[in-house]
């Protein structure tokens, strides 16, 4: 189609603002599902993102629409990932845009995840257009948010449409404004064709299914085509578009989207951000933004019962396929035995692994505490990466040790100002900037990537009630006094419960590790001093006290074999144990490190 | 000592499930207000006793335990008595379980008749707030008073039972029991903790079990005070002056064979144990037809025979023949927890010492795989 009648956009939307629903109700609209064919929210494919509305992967939806003006156009309806883990993934999305949909809640208002790909869309020069949604609700306040709205993009409050995707009120303006503000592409035909991965799923049947947008040229089905970046090459098994299902047309040509079966065996060979081109008649320059992603959030996973472990392997690879921001090896603790030290892109994305691995692959798992990616400068002069509290050197051999730091937006309602600030300042935060939008503050601060791969997230809602909003950004590495510090049992180290800590808040962190393990390892037969230490000086120290009497039950003729399986029972509660050196430790002491409530309050 | 004893069941356990409330710490099978029911059940009981006259030999002991055993009422345990004497062997041990309020003189007259030798007297507590938590319905005067009818009747064993841990009870509380004990002159004492049993009201209400320590402190207070008393420590909850242990219960702890006749009542005989099914109804009909009462069966195989012989064997404070009993599953525990001052050993023979006695659950943990 010639591309003055082609539209590319997103939409861009917090989690729960009702991007699925207004994805729905164009499909609908434009004839591209039936009414009885509309399974709810047809775009997120997998139950779990359905179960936490959230899309984890993008795809891109073609379908025709006839506008007002009586021409037909093709609008390819590119999706983006919903949260703050999948920023790049949401950046590559929105490269293949010329516009986006920026669609906020009437009766919530903007959400900093909404902000910060606002941001992103208007860096990339997209024609937004403001939709206030779920006009329909009691609470909503149109007048408010058109106004935040129209700030945010400098545009008149009057072009903020109001629709309700619910009831479809609106809908139909909405594919107007597509067609009327959003500019066509302008790819040059005849160029060296240029395609743009905004992203790439394992068929296990197929291989991977890159997902394009051509910027020039043009690209068939049956040719030889090459990934600029990784350097591979293969055939184009399949070229197509989904409407909303998997349909081939043979060619996409500069201006279209679509999906390219490559028949590749591995997400790795095809990166999300990489150009693809034509293997004989290759392009010079790849198109720009390509950078390879990285996992910012490490911990181990291990399985409960040491017999799972070949299956946890197979699980992380299945996983892998779909996902190559998924980076795992093998990792030996003296406390879990074998398991996986895992890297992800953040905590959202560890969390729907982790949670992936126990109910789809029903693995039973411990998490070890999080940590980020640490640069260490020995005493030598030689930089380590350090990815896990074990492999830290001890102290007399580090020079400095730099830890990656964050740019944290945050939007708060104005009287949880102070809460948050207080939060950020207790995470060891920087305060950057604070600004008005609305009846709400943007605050802005640069933290710690370490301070919030815990519970920040947890925390920064509980003490706004649920209002507040994050996304953050990398922006650099600092140097910090950080210090190891490991947890004993009965004297003896435990590897699983070490964890890197800012040299201020060790003895609280100790403090608060040991207190909590008291409450959580049950008394055995002997006492279990549980102390936490740095290098080799103990900063706080619990006991748990010896054992000192089982139930004192009757048992007569009638009780024998109750008593029996009470036995049996409890045994089978100590294989759920760990031990370390003679201690059992339930898998829960495992977690006590996750929980910092308490600490910091 | 395997399968059945040769000679016959040797001890007898009859359950008379009546009682007038069920008492908040009870999840054991007991009627309440069925008291129109007991000369049927009296006929059932008669009648399942005389369906196993073939596995049964002289009893060397009895025990009728319930429910509220003295809720039968003297008549009818008159007629029981009755049956079971020819059963009985020379100088056996014949128990019955009383609550306090329930005694009479009457009744203590008719099962002196009848061959009791040994009343056992609910008491549970000398505290009358405690004895409120745990839904008794005797007074403290009501034990005083029943303790000198029982001297009176001419019955030869006297022993009392107690409740500790229970929630709010204090030492002084317990040294309170003691000396009602040492008042009462009993010659045995059953001393439990308070379970927080499933089923019963008192695990579904508010009130939470007492503390490790402070329960850990009571149990020893009344050890040591029983002990001060003359009382020998002889099982893990029970006490007895020299001669006054009870020998049914010895029967349970040393894995002998015993039958169980009435409702909800269990038998272990060889490799066999089974239970009456609750519902007093079915058991009656059933008996009523002619037939054998509802019951379930568990087959012992020689691993869990094994197994019960230490987990019972060990409550009692005497020489644990481990000849008899077999080998433990993991033999290597003895050592260190004799190391560990939980436990003695000798040629064959292991003996818990009173910290490991505290313990017996977490031992047997270490020295049995039960699965």
């Amino acid at each position: 189609m010639d591309q003055s009648h082609i539209r590319n956009f997103s939409i861009i939307a917090h989690i729960d603002h009702g991007k699925s629903t207004l994805a729905d109700r164009i499909l609908q609209l434009t004839g591209a599902v039936s009414e009885r064919d509309m399974q709810a929210q047809m775009l997120d494919s997998m139950d779990l993102e359905r179960e936490r509305g959230i899309t984890i992967k993008a795809q891109a939806v073609r379908v025709l629409y006839t506008a007002d003006d009586g021409e037909t156009y093709q609008l390819n309806l590119i999706d983006t990932p919903g949260h703050v883990d999948f920023a790049y993934e949401v950046s590559r999305s929105l490269a293949a845009c010329e516009g986006a949909l920026l669609v906020v809640d009437a009766s919530q208002g903007i959400e900093a995840q909404t902000l910060a790909n606002a941001y992103l869309a208007i860096e990339g020069d997209l024609e937004l257009v403001p939709v206030l949604n779920k006009i329909d609700l009691p609470a909503a306040d149109p007048e408010l948010h058109s106004r935040a709205l129209s700030d945010l993009i400098g545009d008149d409050p009057e072009n903020v449409l109001r629709i309700s995707a619910k009831t479809g009120v609106g809908v139909k303006e909405v594919l107007e404004a597509v067609v009327t503000r959003m500019p066509p592409p302008r790819g040059i035909l005849d160029a060296p064709a240029r395609a743009l991965v905004f992203d790439s799923v394992y068929d296990q049947y197929r291989g991977v299914v890159a997902f394009v947008r051509v910027v020039d040229g043009e690209l068939k089905a049956r040719t030889t085509l090459r990934a600029m970046a990784t350097g591979s090459n293969f055939d184009a098994e399949e070229i197509g578009v989904m409407s909303p299902v998997m349909t081939p047309i043979g060619h996409l040509s500069a201006g279209e989207s679509g999906y390219i079966v490559t028949g590749l065996k591995s997400l790795n060979e095809l990166r999300v951000g990489d150009t693809i081109t034509l293997a004989q008649a290759p392009a010079t320059e790849a198109l720009p933004g390509y950078r390879e992603v990285k996992p910012m959030v490490f911990c181990g996973l291990f399985p409960v019962d040491s017999d799972e472990y070949p299956d946890l392997r197979d699980a992380l690879e299945k996983l892998s396929l779909n996902d190559a921001s998924l980076v795992w090896e093998p990792e030996t603790s003296q406390a879990l035995g074998f398991g996986f030290r895992c890297g992800f892109l953040g905590l959202l994305h560890m969390d729907i692994i982790r949670e992936r691995l126990e109910r789809e692959y029903d693995l039973d798992l411990i998490t070890t505490t999080p940590n980020v990616e640490y640069q260490v400068t020995t005493t030598a002069g030689v930089v380590t990466e350090v990815r896990s509290p074990v492999d830290l050197p001890s102290p007399n051999h580090i020079e400095q040790i730099e830890e990656p730091y964050v740019r944290c937006t945050m939007l708060v309602p104005q009287d949880g100002v102070g809460a948050v600030m207080g939060l950020c300042q207790e995470r060891r935060g920087q305060f950057v900037t604070m600004t008005p939008i609305e009846n709400r503050q943007q605050v802005v601060y640069d933290m710690p990537l370490a301070e919030i791969v815990l519970d920040f997230y947890d925390q920064l809602k509980s003490r706004t009630r649920g209002y507040a909003s994050l996304d953050y950004e990398m922006i650099d590495g600092r140097v910090s006094p950080l210090v190891k510090l490991d947890i004993l049992l009965a004297g003896e180290p435990v590897d699983a419960l070490s964890m890197i800590v800012h040299r201020d808040s060790a003895y609280a962190r100790g403090k608060g590790l040991v207190d909590r393990l008291k409450e959580t390892i049950p008394r055995q037969m002997f006492e279990v001093p549980v102390q936490a230490a740095i290098g080799g000086k103990i900063i706080a120290r619990e006991t748990v006290k010896a054992k000192r009497k089982d139930v004192l039950a009757k048992c007569y003729g009638g009780d024998i074999s109750r008593k029996r399986k009470l036995l049996e029972k409890q045994k089978e509660g100590k294989k759920r144990m760990k031990h370390v050196g003679n201690v059992e430790v339930p898998q829960e002491a495992f977690l006590a490190v996750l929980q910092l409530d308490g600490d910091s309050q | 000592m395997t399968g059945g004893d040769p000679a016959g069941v040797a001890h007898l356990y009859v359950h008379l499930p009546f009682c007038a409330s069920r008492c908040g710490y009870c999840a054991f099978v007991v009627e309440v207000g069925r008291e129109d029911a007991r000369d049927a059940y009296l006929d059932a009981l008669i009648a399942e006793l005389h369906r196993e006259a073939h596995v049964v030999g002289p009893f060397e002991t009895v025990y009728l335990g319930g429910g509220t055993p003295s809720l039968m009422g003297a008549e009818r345990l008159a007629r029981l008595l009755a049956e079971i004497g020819p059963l009985l062997a020379p100088g056996a041990e014949v128990s019955m379980e009383a609550n306090p309020e329930t005694v009479t003189e009457d009744l203590l007259a008719a099962l002196a008749e009848g061959g009791v030798t040994r009343l056992s007297l609910g008491v549970q507590s000398s505290h009358t707030p405690l004895l409120g938590i745990l839904d008794r319905r005797a007074t403290p005067d009501d034990a005083v008073r029943a303790v000198e009818l029982a001297r009176a009747s001419g019955i030869p064993m006297l022993s009392v039972d107690f409740i500790l841990a229970v929630p709010g009870q204090s030492p002084a509380d317990l040294a309170a029991d003691l000396e009602w004990i040492a008042a009462a002159g009993a010659d045995h004492v059953s001393w439990y903790e308070l379970e927080f049993k499933e089923g019963s009201a008192i695990a579904r209400g508010d009130m939470v079990p007492a503390d490790e320590d402070l329960a850990a402190d009571l149990y020893l207070q009344a050890v040591e005070g029983l002990e001060g008393l003359g009382y020998r420590w002889y099982e893990l909850a029970n006490f007895a002056r020299a001669g006054a242990e009870c020998r049914h219960s010895l029967a349970y702890w040393g894995a002998r064979d015993y039958l169980g006749i009435g409702v909800g009542a269990v038998s272990t005989i060889g490799d066999e144990r089974r239970r009456n099914a609750p519902g007093l109804d079915r058991y009656m009909a059933a008996l009523d037809a002619g037939d054998t009462p509802p019951r379930t069966r568990e087959t012992l195989d020689a691993d869990t025979r094994r197994r019960e012989r230490w987990m019972l064997g060990t409550r009692v404070d005497d020489d644990f023949d481990t000849a008899w009993a077999g080998p433990p599953d993991h033999p290597a525990a003895l050592a260190r927890m004799q190391a560990q001052g939980l436990l003695e050993t000798g040629p064959g023979t292991v003996r818990l010492t009173r910290r490991g006695r505290l313990l017996q659950n977490a031992v047997m943990q270490q020295l049995m795989d039960f699965a």
